[in-house]
């Protein structure tokens, strides 16, 4: 929410709060990055979407791309030229990468190559909570951990002089915690972006054939070489506290809540912090746990530090005793951390009684929480999407198989509506939706967005069409990437640079991989679209149909920034109180007070949607505004 | 300085993120050290949201530790007490007394507890309750779309915080939309009036 100027205007020498992913944004405006791509999800969105709203002026080019693979060889395409280029993305974006990114690794760069990843434990908007620090060990690549929005701005520029010396892409991971968190930022000098590069030909580097992987591994492996000693000497691997207790090594944002659990509790203790944690700066680690009978090992997701510390001690220092996650057990290996957890566990280690305080809350606690309501996520009032899933739920009487996919849609899933019977990654939806087909008698809707459409479900759906899979399609096309805050993709017709582009149409595209029944719906004109939808089960083979309808966060802004006026329903002396509207469709600016539907006018967006699925006809348009 | 911890609680669409941003960035003007803690994507869509604003030189996490808030900032009632684990009897809670039923009330599932139950069980971990008709307040003030800056007046109010008044003001001034600025630093007066005047009216239905 910062003002995008401040990013790029900002002097410096001055500090400014910032999100931790846009300390990255200006980081990457300080490390003079050409070329910056990327595919949104979060916690990772913003660091591109702040790159986007400064790009033309800053002078480097940034783009959405279609997906993280297509961006990681964006991205790597400019690093072979010598220019500076970062690609960002979440963690599960790098599963998608991973066939691009395993493999570049061999080729290399000629310009720093960036690779952000930002991880989600806790999966606070995730379909899993992977620990990507296990990519650059897959693929031998450096990698960085921030643990704050300062190292984290400076970090970019760290991880793209460390490209360029070993001429590796680099692995800059965050999480939520880091990416979402708030700091003081200082900045530091702006640098001139380079756009402009040169190709070198070199046959034997760029081009990956048997023979010259085989020697591109080896060269990899004398890089990592190198790259053991950076991280010796790195700065971002320090002792910042020096105690005679127990050691603590940790990383990333688990550092912080083991710096304040070691203050709350007291306790003697030494910390080394890992900023860069592959490869392994194995001599400060032997010097470190030299020093310390015990060493804590405070990490969140995997026992990733934890495996390399021991493997390391087991060489070099067999008699220290070391704690984490695995034998002893004290972290757990899931979810985030949090200083409590750290509290608790550093509270046994050292053999000191636990705040009673906090056992006392957990109790209390106990008591009062079945008294609160759960607050699931919802559709937003006025989403299409509710629209459409009445319109699937409506014909197919529930009893078609749903396998849905990764967007606002799969809130799908919570009463009264209930669409979706699987959900797996980006794309699966039609994929599933060939094989449930496959083998049972229901009719099987697969349901996808328009971003995922173009990101991942193009070739499920040819899959479908040569196959000859039994599947219909649905595409909620609400003309943006609404989950991760609105970024444009090839159907918008917008541009990462704000410029515009000729859009692709879903249903050209559809048509274009010979799917015979394609059309395109209104889903807010119900009945059409019931039929429609009808039609398409019907027809033997895939069916495609596009239920479009603009997000309606899109379209509320739209309103006010015109100063158009939102007028809401209003339920008139018609309503039997049936409550179809409710317990059937349930959008959530229709309410129940004193055994009344209400509507709350402030929520409501007037897509009229619920007046033409009332029975009594008893909703209409026209309610009074007087905010 | 000791830490500043203050959670707010709410529900996505009411501004928490604004009014967290506000707040941080008036402690980083005046110089502190600074963490709030944002949560973006499926946590919001009309689900429950909490964000953590922190103050201090020793501050690195960007959560509050259990029993360790010294003002839960309730933008909505249930939502205050979702996050009560945070307060202990030191811990001052601002309870906007606006509730928003979610989904699963509507259709039947849960219940919605009474004000006063909430407030009662409220009272078994905190110290001292505010309640506040912020909506009323932000309606005064222009708009019911202002009770996060309603409740961010009654923060300042505490005196829990180190920033000034004046720097939160010039905070809104920054971060508000500018054809909202009027209106939000009215909601923050308004805000903070009622806690000043209600501190001596209604001492003893205050206290515990
Ligand atoms: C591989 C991968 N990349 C990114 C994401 C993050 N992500 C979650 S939802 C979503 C947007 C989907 O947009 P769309 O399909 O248009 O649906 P909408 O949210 O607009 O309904 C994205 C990109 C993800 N989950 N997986």
């Amino acid at each position: 929410m910062v003002s995008s100027k401040v990013l790029l205007e900002g002097a410096s020498g001055k500090r400014f709060l910032l999100l931790g992913n846009e300390a990255i944004a200006r980081g990457v405006l300080e490390a003079g990055v050409g070329v910056v791509t990327t595919y949104p999800g979060t916690p990772a969105s913003e660091i591109a979407d702040s790159i986007s709203a400064v790009a033309p002026d800053a002078g480097l080019y940034m783009e959405y791309s279609t997906n993280e693979i297509v961006a990681i060889e964006t991205a790597a395409g400019a690093a072979m030229c010598g220019v500076r280029a970062l690609a960002s993305m979440k963690h599960v974006g790098l599963n998608v990468a991973a066939d691009a990114f395993i493999t570049l690794a061999y080729v290399g760069v000629r310009g720093g190559f960036t690779i952000i990843t930002a991880d989600d434990p806790y999966c606070y908007s995730s379909q899993n909570e992977q620990d990507n620090r296990y990519y650059a060990l897959l693929a031998n690549v450096p990698c960085l951990e921030p643990s704050n929005p300062q190292e984290a701005k400076e970090m970019v520029s760290y991880s793209m002089n460390i490209s360029e010396k070993l001429e590796l892409p680099c692995l800059f991971r965050t999480t939520t915690r880091v990416s979402h968190t708030r700091g003081p930022v200082v900045f530091g000098p702006l640098k001139q972006p380079k756009l402009k590069g040169n190709f070198v030909k070199d046959v034997k580097r760029f081009v990956m054939v048997p023979a010259h992987a085989r020697i591109q591994h080896k060269a990899l492996l004398e890089k990592m070489e190198r790259a053991k000693k950076i991280s010796e000497e790195s700065l971002y691997n320090k002792i910042v506290r020096n105690g005679s207790g127990m050691g603590v090594i940790s990383s990333g944002a688990a550092y912080n809540y083991a710096v304040e659990a070691i203050d709350f509790l007291d306790v003697d203790a030494s910390v080394l912090k890992l900023g860069m944690t592959f490869p392994f700066p194995e001599q400060k680690i032997v010097k470190f746990m030299e020093k310390h009978d015990q060493i804590v090992i405070v990490e969140e997701l995997e026992p990733y530090l934890e495996m390399q510390v021991r493997a390391i001690a087991k060489n070099y220092v067999p008699h220290v005793k070391i704690h984490g996650k695995t034998i002893t057990k004290y972290f757990p290996r899931f979810g985030e951390l949090s200083t409590r957890l750290v509290v608790e566990a550093l509270a046994k280690i050292a053999g000191k009684a636990l705040p009673v305080a906090i056992k006392e809350i957990d109790e209390k606690y106990t008591q009062v929480s079945e008294s609160v309501p759960p607050r699931p996520p919802v559709l937003c009032p006025g989403c299409p999407h509710r629209a459409s899933f009445y319109v699937i739920k409506t014909v197919t009487k529930n009893r078609a198989i749903y396998s849905t996919d990764i967007g606002c849609y799969a809130l799908g899933i919570q009463p009264p509506l209930r669409i979706g019977d699987t959900l797996v990654c980006m794309g699966a939806s039609i994929g599933t939706a060939c094989g449930i087909s496959k083998v049972i008698e229901e009719d099987v809707v697969a349901v996808v967005g328009d971003s995922t459409f173009f990101h991942a479900a193009i070739p499920g759906l040819i899959n479908a069409v040569y196959n000859n899979h039994k599947v219909t399609l649905v595409v909620l096309d609400n003309l943006t990437t609404a989950m991760t805050g609105h970024q444009p993709h090839p159907g918008t017709g917008k541009t990462g640079m704000k410029t515009r582009a000729r859009k692709i149409l879903i249903e050209d595209v559809a048509r274009a991989c010979n799917v015979k029944y394609v059309k395109v719906v209104d889903p807010f004109k119900i009945k059409e679209a019931m039929k429609t939808l009808k039609e398409g089960l019907k027809t033997r083979g895939p069916s495609v149909i596009i239920f479009r309808q603009p997000c309606a966060l899109l379209v509320s802004s739209e309103k006010r920034r015109k100063g158009e006026k939102i007028v809401p329903v209003k339920i008139s002396e018609k309503c039997t109180n049936c409550r179809v509207c409710i317990e059937a469709f349930g959008c959530p600016a229709l309410y129940v007070e004193n055994d009344r539907v209400m509507v709350n006018e402030a929520l409501c967006t007037g897509c009229m949607v619920c007046a033409a699925i009332c029975p009594y006809d008893a909703i209409e348009a026209g309610g009074s505004l007087d905010e | 300085m000791s830490n500043c911890n203050v959670v707010l609680a709410g529900v996505g669409g009411q501004g928490i993120l604004l009014a967290a941003n506000v707040l941080g960035s008036a402690a980083a003007k005046e110089g502190f050290n600074v963490r709030v803690s944002e949560i973006h994507g499926m946590a919001q869509r009309g689900g429950a949201v909490v964000c953590h604003m922190r103050i201090g030189d020793r501050v690195h996490a960007p959560t509050t530790m259990e029993g360790e808030a010294d003002v839960i900032v309730g933008l909505e009632p249930v939502e205050a007490l979702r996050n009560i684990k945070f307060a202990s009897s030191q811990t001052w809670v601002l309870l906007n007394i606006e509730a928003i039923i979610p989904s699963t009330v509507s259709l039947g599932t849960a219940a919605y507890p009474s004000l006063q139950t909430i407030m009662k069980m409220i009272r078994l971990f905190a110290g001292k309750i505010v309640t506040i008709d912020a909506a009323d307040l932000a309606r005064k003030a222009g708009s019911v779309i202002a009770q996060n800056t309603v409740m961010l007046g009654a923060l300042v109010a505490t005196k829990k915080l180190p920033m000034r008044l004046e720097t939160i003001k010039n905070a809104i001034r920054e971060l508000v939309p500018p054809k909202y600025v009027k209106m939000n630093l009215e909601a923050l007066e308004l805000g903070y009036g009622v806690l000043r005047n209600s501190d001596e009216k209604r001492r003893d239905e205050l206290d515990k």
